[in-house]
């Protein structure tokens, strides 16, 4: 089979952050090759290097064996590479004939003028629509159609486009089993008509079950793994976190009083005690999310949390600060002003605490940040950056800082690490065992099961929004057993 | 020394300016640039607190006529204090309302402010019968003088952003609540999630905004010798252009008072100077326009790096 697609030493760094580092990697006709790897282990920017979105460093990109530069996202269309994102580029407004024409709508000449030809338009979409056993009304706005309709429609314009090179990024995610089946089997008739599939998923049933080759991406670097052919879901699983697996501490821990205690209904109740670190184990979409933002007061409803064994009612993050209670957000562009300096940042929770009569005490403030940068190791040691020039696994130690300088007794700890590199991992896990060994209490919300089992005390199952089990000695067990136990 | 291209601008300016015609540096020509400063300067500060808190005003002209209209009113019934004080409330007012709206029904604030700018201009029709607020003998002496009096040589007219730039930097960059308007502007959803109180953090911007419109106003109602209805038309243009040539984001969370007051330099200067060459005033026009976009593109060009 020849490459329709390959990269040859493609490096691609943001900032201090290397996404990329000598990526080879290659896609034949006819052939389906799953990319799969954690959060933050480079498959989007790999992705949005293809497509023209983002121009490598250094490395070249060859289609059909000849090398191409993509200087946007028409270059990478035009050489026949179309992507299928997540949130699907369609325009709601439209019809689906006038979205899968859309670019070079048909026309036909009256006089002087051009006009968009109807009949051709209809005849165009449904041809390309047939293929894929899709017969809807081609005149249907886009905005009345399905998430999975909608995926047709755009797969439908990559049809029409004369696509030789598909991208497809989590195209699963928001579907149902048989939307599934169906989207597998039209996927397998373009591989049969001859099209090179690029497929990225967190499933790995589904690259099993589909994929010809899997490439396994880890921090930025292709692991040498997954023959043709010869790979399982556990392979996968190893080659996507085989990473050092750090001791933890084994020690037993006499447990603490009870710093923040919650029940919602039939629930198992939330319970974090000083010295204890809880997981909060859900998959993509669970309601986790939710549940966080709740105990931080940051949702609608108004939670009532004992603090201390004291209850109240939090409504809104300044008082579950008041509280003590910190939360970073899985997203850090939430959990920092990006545009401002890592001294702001670090203190912008505790501007009342490091006041002097109504001005900003400068000096305490300084002493506070320059305290931190030294405990967290965060690196340039140069507070007046601003924070969106750090690296992911800075960024998160500049909100850690933030929740430390100003004292809280419980964090509320989203993806912690999602993102971030191998090494800061480590560090921001010794972070948390340390906060939490100096009396502090954490919930650590995570999709990495294993990041879970490695770090907490015991682990809470959320499945549709509601706290469904509670696991305790959850430390040291292996992901499978993990994911097994919580029933997800 | 990216950080330093409004001041390298306006000295620019004014060298090309004073090369080109003798008369830009006489004592009067000087004068009348810092004069006319003045009053913009101390709009600009307030649109520089909307803008960095990640919002915008339009009504700052509308609320300047306003305040100069009740100033004067009220000066006229029960003395100078009470109706200076009167033209800075009312004026706070406006903000308060533009603020509320804003930040806690979660209204656009370009529409809102178009909303109240127009509604404020009737209001002062209104109250004025459209006509100019003067009284049967004109507005108490010592209030007109203090449109054209000096001290140390200068206007008291420049006296009054001069100090308060100076608290007001104060207030910006030295005080817990400074520290929240620009975290509030530059990521909101992070701020509230510090436990800051944005959107009381977004309505106090417009207090602060709309009360320097008072000020402005009643310094105006002071150079006119009168309450003008028709006063400030305009002005908000020219704050929020002189506030973007100073560097600020339209996206918030970034821009300094100092440099919006250049910026009010660098707008006034500009207007002199094309008059004082004889440059036609359509084309006066043009210009400013073409100084305003090319400053909002080397914003957009700056933040994309």
């Amino acid at each position: 089979m020849s490459s329709a697609i390959s990269t040859e030493q493609i490096s691609k760094h943001f900032g201090q952050n290397r996404a990329l580092d000598q990526i080879d990697f290659d896609v034949a006709f006819g052939e389906v090759h799953a990319l799969v790897g954690e959060n933050g282990a480079g498959k989007s920017t790999l992705i949005r290097v293809l497509s023209g979105v983002h121009q490598p460093d250094s490395g070249r990109i060859l289609v059909d064996g000849k090398e191409h530069r993509f200087s946007g996202p028409h270059d990478a269309i035009a050489a026949g590479i179309v992507t299928i994102p997540q949130e699907l580029r369609l325009v709601p407004a439209l019809s689906i004939a006038e979205n899968i024409a859309l670019g070079d709508l048909p026309t036909r000449s009256f006089g002087p003028l051009k006009l968009l030809d109807r009949r051709r338009l209809r005849e165009q979409a449904n041809a390309v629509l047939a293929q894929l056993d899709f017969l809807p009304d081609v005149d249907c706005r886009v905005s009345r159609l399905s998430f999975a309709e909608r995926q047709l429609v755009a797969i439908g314009r990559a049809l029409h486009h004369e696509c030789r090179i598909f991208i497809l990024d989590e195209p699963t995610a928001a579907l149902e089993q048989h939307e599934i089946e169906r989207l597998f089997s039209v996927l397998m008739r373009m591989r049969f008509q001859g099209t090179a599939i690029i497929y990225i998923s967190h499933e790995l049933d589904e690259v099993v079950e589909i994929a010809d080759r899997c490439t396994v991406l880890r921090d930025g670097r292709v692991v040498p793994t997954a023959r043709r052919g010869s790979f399982a879901v556990a392979d996968l699983i190893s080659a996507m976190t085989g990473r050092v697996q750090d001791p933890g501490d084994s020690a037993p821990r006499e447990p603490g009083p009870i710093l923040l205690h919650t029940q919602r209904g039939d629930d198992q109740p939330v319970s974090v005690r000083a010295g204890e670190m809880i997981g909060l184990a859900g998959l993509l979409g669970s309601g986790t999310e939710a549940i966080m933002r709740s105990l931080f007061g940051a949702s609608r409803s108004d939670p009532v949390i004992a603090v201390a064994g004291e209850p109240r009612s939090l409504r809104g993050p300044a008082e579950a600060i008041a509280a003590g209670i910190g939360f970073t957000p899985g997203e850090r562009a939430l959990g920092l002003v990006l545009n401002q300096s890592m001294r702001d940042n670090i203190l912008l929770a505790s501007l009342d605490r490091v006041r002097r009569y109504f001005l900003v005490d400068r000096t305490a403030g300084d002493r506070i940040v320059a305290e931190l940068m030294d405990l967290l190791d965060i690196r340039p040691r140069r507070p007046e950056l601003p924070a969106r020039a750090l690296s992911g696994g800075n960024q998160q130690k500049v909100i850690l800082a933030k929740w430390l300088a100003r004292r809280v007794r419980v964090l509320l700890l989203e993806e912690p690490t999602q993102g971030i590199d191998v090494g800061a991992k480590a560090q921001i896990h010794a972070l948390i065992r340390d906060f939490v060994a100096r009396g502090g209490g954490a919930l650590i919300a995570s999709t990495d099961l294993a990041e879970l089992a490695r770090l907490c005390d015991a682990v809470l199952a959320v499945r549709q929004g509601a706290i469904t089990a509670r696991l305790e000695g959850a430390r040291g067990l292996d992901e499978a057993t993990l994911r097994t136990a919580i029933g997800a | 020394m990216a950080g330093q291209i409004p001041l390298i601008s306006l000295v620019l300016l004014c060298v090309l300016t004073a090369l080109l015609t003798p008369r830009f540096l006489s004592p009067l020509n000087l004068t009348n640039i810092l004069v006319q400063s003045s009053i913009m300067a101390v709009i600009a500060m307030g649109m520089t607190f909307v803008i960095v808190g990640g919002g915008f005003d339009l009504s700052v002209g509308s609320t300047a006529a306003l305040a100069g209209c009740i100033a004067s009113m009220v000066m006229l019934q029960a003395g100078i204090a009470a109706g200076v004080v009167a033209g800075i409330v009312a004026g706070g007012a406006v903000g308060l309302l533009n603020g509320l709206v804003i930040a806690f029904l979660d209204v656009n604030p370009f529409i809102t402010t178009l909303g109240t700018m127009v509604l404020v201009r009737g209001v002062v029709f209104l109250i004025t019968g459209g006509a100019p607020v003067s009284g049967e003998f004109g507005l108490p002496n010592a209030f007109v003088a203090f449109g054209s009096e000096r001290f140390l040589g200068i206007h008291l007219l420049v006296w009054v952003p001069a100090l308060l730039l100076a608290i007001l930097s104060f207030v910006m960059y030295a005080t817990p609540y400074g520290r929240r308007v620009y975290a509030t502007g530059g990521g909101r959803e992070a701020a509230y999630l510090s436990g800051i109180p944005v959107r009381r953090v977004i309505a106090s911007t417009y207090v602060w905004c709309g009360a320097l419109a008072g000020v402005a106003g009643v310094m105006l109602a002071a150079r006119l010798q009168s309450g003008q209805p028709t006063a400030g038309e305009f002005y908000e243009l020219t704050a929020i252009a002189a506030v973007v040539l100073g560097g600020a984001s339209l996206h918030g969370g970034e821009g300094t008072l100092y440099k919006s007051v250049i910026g009010v330099f660098i707008m006034i200067v500009l207007g002199n100077a094309l008059n004082l060459l004889n440059v036609d005033s359509y084309w006066q026009r043009v210009a400013v326009g073409i100084v305003i976009v090319a400053a909002a593109a080397a914003e957009r060009l700056r933040s994309r790096n």
